[in-house]
Order: structure tokens, then sequence, then C-alpha cells
């Protein structure tokens, strides 16, 4: 098989969502010498290219955007050994600790955020529901993360989020990570107000909100929060 | 209500199939809903041309296609990963052992509940508002303002935004408070309006167990006469704060109230997918949650709300086949985007109450004003249009209401994904009289008299 096919089929099992099949083609890519990063940016990075069009114009929904999300995760797990960190950098936009924060066990909004954001290459550690703020601080401490996101669909939630932001003051560590928050009840002006980073109205703005925190040169926290759709 | 039919549900949410939630979100119910659409040949019917179905064999077709699959999938537990799941006899037991017609509140203020039909001229109620979120010191006068139309059958009140001036945070000892608080604020409320008997969906202000366990069926509480309100976070699925609340429901010999909103490009796929789960979804609130009611909504998740096409369509082809081919009384949400003091807001109202009417929807709970996304966005304008558009649509064709929708949706469909904000319940409203401003009431009038124009037979 040549190059170019082995890249298509990559590509092909990554939009299915086959995650064993896309890990299998990987690895037999690696062991007839392909390199890794042409594998990252010519298979992987162009499979979620297209995924994402495909969403954008709803041709494809939530759960299966979700299968193939981790079917590039599997293949990722194959590659980034192989990949130096230099070489990482060329294709990843960072990493984000993702949750809903307690009280509230919504996650289709979480799911969604979480899902576009790997689309889009950033590295999405999903810690689930009613997540008490601390564990939200330990899982960013453990992965070295750089944005923490936090859901909330209720306003009596809401408030946890602050939390977070102020632990994160109170223990000097508000330098180390963006935060930014999201959900139904969550506004331009409560993201201000509790001084995250980012905020957007609608599920695909977290792309946007996180794409421009991690290359806008800004160390955390900034002066002004960036705040799409309002 | 049933101990024996909860236990069973709650011996099922410990010994059912295991499944993770993971893969009920990306291959049962995906899988399942799929298969279903195949199976009867739904693929691709949504006609957005045509966004409210005036087809009965479409309608019926969903209906089987909903019953079937709430027969093979069921409902997940997400606390223990195993599902609820019965059998066609089980189900069509509990859908024949649902009440038809139910009387609801107290005294002068009982209203009558009645299962209806598509077309029905039999007059559907209407429970105002949703629980958008509201600040403690508006939240009496703003209830009162709504409970004093008559047009207005039910209430179901705000979302506290603080209890006695403190953060009021998701499962904490204030949401226990809150359930009490609210309960007593929501009685001050009615009996200022001169309708102390209305019903309640109640507790609204209890995102977990524990504003429930405050305010429901305990002293000086919502009433066992007031429905016990059970939500639950995702279509076809439960969780043990629901089934908490739907036992202590029990417990205090009141009647559940249960629902869950479908979303169109989520777990179950397109829109036709949406439709199908929203079927299921409404026969399974009274097989898990013993609900007393059929209940489902749909959010099209590129514009949080369901007043576009694709979401009006759904939902008059669900509840279609839910009251063509049952006797269940049945409820659904309309999530309007526009702010008060909109035009906005009172075309999508226009639009979702005539097709609830005209679908057989037996009562509605809203309006949703401004997407439910700010506090004390608001307003008892709204609510008054809303039951008024309800109620005078009984009777009236589906073929008069699409070509209605088709009039009305092109002058909001533009601003779904960035609707007008409007105006907050302080701003449109004035507070000492509780009378709309001049302002709000010129637009109500307008927009009034404009589907009086175009046949809609308000008075």
């Amino acid at each position: 098989m040549s190059k170019e096919e082995t890249l298509d089929k990559l590509i092909q099992a990554i939009i299915n969502g086959d995650e064993a099949e896309a890990k299998k083609i990987t690895e037999d890519a690696l062991a007839a010498g392909m390199d890794p990063l042409d594998v990252v940016k010519k298979g992987a990075v162009k499979a979620m290219d297209i995924i994402g069009e495909k969403w954008r114009r709803f041709e494809m929904f939530l759960s299966h955007v979700m299968l193939a999300a981790d079917a590039m995760k599997s293949v990722m797990a194959v590659l980034l050994p192989k990949i130096t960190a230099e070489q990482k950098s060329t294709f990843s936009l960072g990493r984000v600790v993702l949750g809903t924060v307690s009280g509230d066990i919504h996650d289709i909004g979480k799911n969604l955020v979480g899902t576009l954001l790997s689309v889009a290459g950033f590295e999405v550690h999903d810690i689930g529901v009613d997540i008490p703020y601390k564990d939200f601080i330990e899982k960013a401490k453990e992965l070295n993360a750089d944005i923490i996101a936090m859901s909330c669909l209720l306003s009596t939630s809401m408030y946890f989020q602050k939390d977070i932001i102020q632990y994160l003051e109170d223990a000097g560590l508000r330098e180390k990570y963006y935060v930014i928050v999201g959900g139904g009840p969550v506004t331009a002006d409560w993201t201000t107000e509790i001084g995250a980073d980012g905020w957007g109205k609608y599920a695909d703005d977290a792309v946007t909100v996180c794409k421009r925190l991690v290359t806008g040169g800004v160390r955390p926290p900034l002066p002004k929060p960036i705040l799409i759709g309002e | 209500m049933s101990v024996q039919a909860l236990l069973d549900v709650l011996d099922r949410a410990h010994t059912g199939p295991v499944c993770s939630v993971k893969d009920w979100d990306t291959k049962v119910i995906p899988g399942k809903v799929s298969e279903k659409l195949s199976e009867h040949g739904l693929k691709g019917t949504c006609t957005p041309e045509n966004p409210i179905n005036t087809e009965d064999s479409l309608a019926d077709e969903f209906w089987h296609a909903g019953f079937e699959l709430a027969v093979d999938v069921g409902m997940l537990c997400l606390d223990t990963e195993r599902v609820i799941k019965f059998t066609e006899e089980e189900l069509n037991e509990a859908i024949r052992n649902a009440p038809s017609e139910v009387i609801l509140g107290e005294g002068l203020d009982k209203v009558l509940m009645k299962a209806r039909k598509p077309e029905d001229k039999t007059t559907p109620l209407y429970c105002a508002p949703i629980g958008i979120e509201a600040s403690e010191d508006l939240w009496i006068p703003l209830i009162q303002g709504i409970a004093q139309h008559r047009v207005i059958d039910m209430i179901q009140g705000c979302s506290l935004k603080t209890v006695l001036g403190r953060q009021l945070r998701s499962g904490t000892p204030y949401e226990t408070l809150a359930g009490r608080v609210q309960a007593q604020m929501h009685r001050e409320a009615l009996w200022r309006a001169g309708r102390p008997g209305m019903c309640a969906t109640s507790v609204i202000t209890s995102p977990t167990v524990y504003g429930q366990l405050g305010g429901y069926g305990v002293p000086g509480g919502y009433r066992t006469s007031d429905l016990a309100l059970v939500l639950s976070p995702a279509e076809l699925k439960t969780s043990y704060v629901s089934l908490h609340k739907v036992i202590h429901a029990i417990n205090c010999g009141g009647s559940i109230f249960a629902g869950s909103s479908s979303v169109i490009g989520g777990y179950a796929g397109p829109v036709e997918g949406s439709t199908v789960a929203m079927v299921a979804c409404a026969l399974l609130q009274i097989a898990v949650h013993q609900s007393g009611w059929g209940s489902c909504s749909v959010i099209d998740m590129r514009y949080n709300g369901n007043c576009g096409r694709d979401a009006q369509w759904a939902i008059s082809v669900a509840f279609q086949g839910i009251s063509r081919n049952s006797r269940l009384l049945t409820q659904s949400v309309l999530n309007q985007v526009g702010g008060p003091c909109t035009d906005m807001l009172l075309y999508e109202s226009a639009v979702g109450m005539m097709n609830l009417s005209a679908s057989g929807i037996s009562f509605s709970i809203g309006p949703r004003s401004a997407g439910g996304r700010y506090a004390d966005y608001i307003s008892p304008l709204e609510c008054k249009f809303c039951a008024e558009v309800l109620k005078s649509s009984a009777g009236m064709k589906r073929s008069e209401v699409s070509e209605l929708a088709k009039l009305l949706i092109p002058k909001y469909e533009d601003k779904l994904r960035n609707p007008p904000k409007g105006k907050s319940f302080t701003e449109c409203f004035d507070l000492k009289t509780l009378r709309p401003t001049k302002e709000w009431l010129d637009i109500y009038l307008k927009v009034k008299n404009e589907l009086i124009d175009l046949g809609v037979p308000l008075e």
C-alpha cells in the first residue's frame, strides 16, 4: 500500500470512529517506516479538519464526532511517544481539563465542547460531571494543563465556577492556567465578574476562545476576558 | 402511582443490563435511533418548508418507532450504569394505566386537564413561567403579576437567585432551605393575586434533590395537590436525583410531573432522530418516573431554542403521534430565545403555541424568554400572550397553523442565533401597578392584532 493510500485509510477510519482500525493503521504505518509527524499532519489532523467541517454543516452529529475524537486519541497515543516536544508544538494547541461543576449533572454541552476542542487540535481531559472544584485543580496540576474549562447549565451551580478561580488566586496558581466558562445561564457579564479568561455563547465558540488564549501571547489571568457571541 | 411499580424500577436500576454512559451516548442511542429511522422509513422526512406536520401517517410512524425505541433501549440510570428496561406489555400497561384527565389545584382555582387529539377543540392548559432565574426581591411581584391573569392555569415559578440574601448553591443546605422559602413566597404571590388554589409544578429551585426535600410536602411547603417536578438531564437517562424526587413525592402522597428534552444534533442525531427520542422519552417518563404525563421537549443545539423550523416540525410530529395513538396527558415546553419587550419573543411564542395546541398537547409550561439565559428577563405579559394563543388555537387545523407558521417564522429565523436580549422585568413593567410599560404593551398589541388579521381566533 502506498503512503497516500495508508493515510487515506487512516483518515477514513478516524471519520468512521473506528478506534481499533485507526490504531492498527497507525501502528502499521510506523512499522513500514512512515514519518510519525507526517502521519499526524497528513492523516489525523486532516481527518479532524474534515470532521469539523461536517459538523459545521450538520452532516455529523455529536455521538459520531465523539467516536471520531476517540479514534483520533488512539492514533495520537501511538504517535506521541515517537514525536519530539518541538514537533508536537507544531500541531498540538494545548491541554485542556474540562468538566461540569458541582451540583450539575448535565453533560451534553460539556461533551460537545470537549469534542470540538479535540477536533480542533487540543488535548482534552474530560473529568466528568458534578465535579468538586478541587478536582479541576488537581487534574490541571497533574497534567500541567494550559486551560481549565468549566461547564454549567444551572444558575445555582455557577457559583462553583467562581470558587475555582478564587481558589486558584488564593493558592497562587492563577498565573498557571487560563480559565474558561460556559453553559446556558453563563453570560459574558458573569465571566467578567468572576475573573475568567474566556467565554463563548455557543459550544463551538469555545474553539475560537481557546485558540485565542493559547496563541495570544498573554499569560493568565487576562486583564479582560475574551468574549465570543455577546 | 404504585409503590410496587417504583420498586420494580429501583430493582431494575440495580440489576438491569450494564452500560457505560459513554457507550450509551455514542453507541446505544445513536445506533438504535438510526435503526428505528431506517426500519420505519423515516430518514430525511423532515420538511422545513412545511414546519408543522399535517400527515397523520407520518406522525403514526414516528409513534411506532418511538414506542419500539422505548422498549428496545429503556432508560439508563447514571448512578448504577444499568439500563431500566420494560417489555412491550409492561410499557403498554403503564400507558393504559396513566390518566386521561385530571383535576389540578384547589378551591376556585381548580382546573380540568384532558387528553387531546390533533385539532381538538378542548382547551389546553398553560403553566407559567418556566424556571428562569429571578432575584429574590422581584420573585413575589413577578409571580403575582403572572398569576393575576386568569388565562394562566398553573404556576411553576422562577428559580431563586439567592435564598434569604445568600448565594444559592446546588446541593448545599442553602438549596434545602430554598425549597421551603420558595414555597412560602409562592403562596404569598398567589394570595396577593387572589388565586390561592392554583396548582404548582414544584420545586423549580431544586437542581439536586435537596430543594425538593426541603420544599415539597413538608409543613409550610408546596402542597401535595401541587405536582412534584422531576426533570432529567437528557432524554432516556435518569439518576438517583430524579428517583429520590419520585420517592419523596410518593412518600408525601403527591403526584409527579416528569420530563426531559432531546437535542437536535445531540445523542439522537438529526431532527428525525430527536423526534423518535422525544416519543420514547415521553413514554418512559410514565413507566420510570411514575409521571402522570407524557412529557418531552426538544432543543436545537444550533441556537439553544426550539422555535425554528426543524424543532417545530419535531414537536408537531412527536405530539401528533402520541396524541393520535394514546389517551395520554401530554406536555411540552417552548424554548424561545427572544427577550421580553421584543416582537421576536411574541412571534416565536405564536408559532409554538399554535403548533402545540393543534398537535394535541394537554398543557405547556413556559415561556423561556431570552432563552432563560439572563436573570429577571421574564415578564407577565409574554406569559399571558402564550396562554392566549395556546387556548385560542384549540380547534385550528394543522394546515392553517402550518400556513401561519410559514408567514411568521421568517420574521425571526435569521435572528435565532443572535436574538435580541430585550428588557428585564423591572425595565418593561411597573412594579407598583404590575402593568407593562407602554412600549411593551404596544408591541404586544401590534403582534396580537397582526395575528387576528391573519385569522388567529384571539379575543
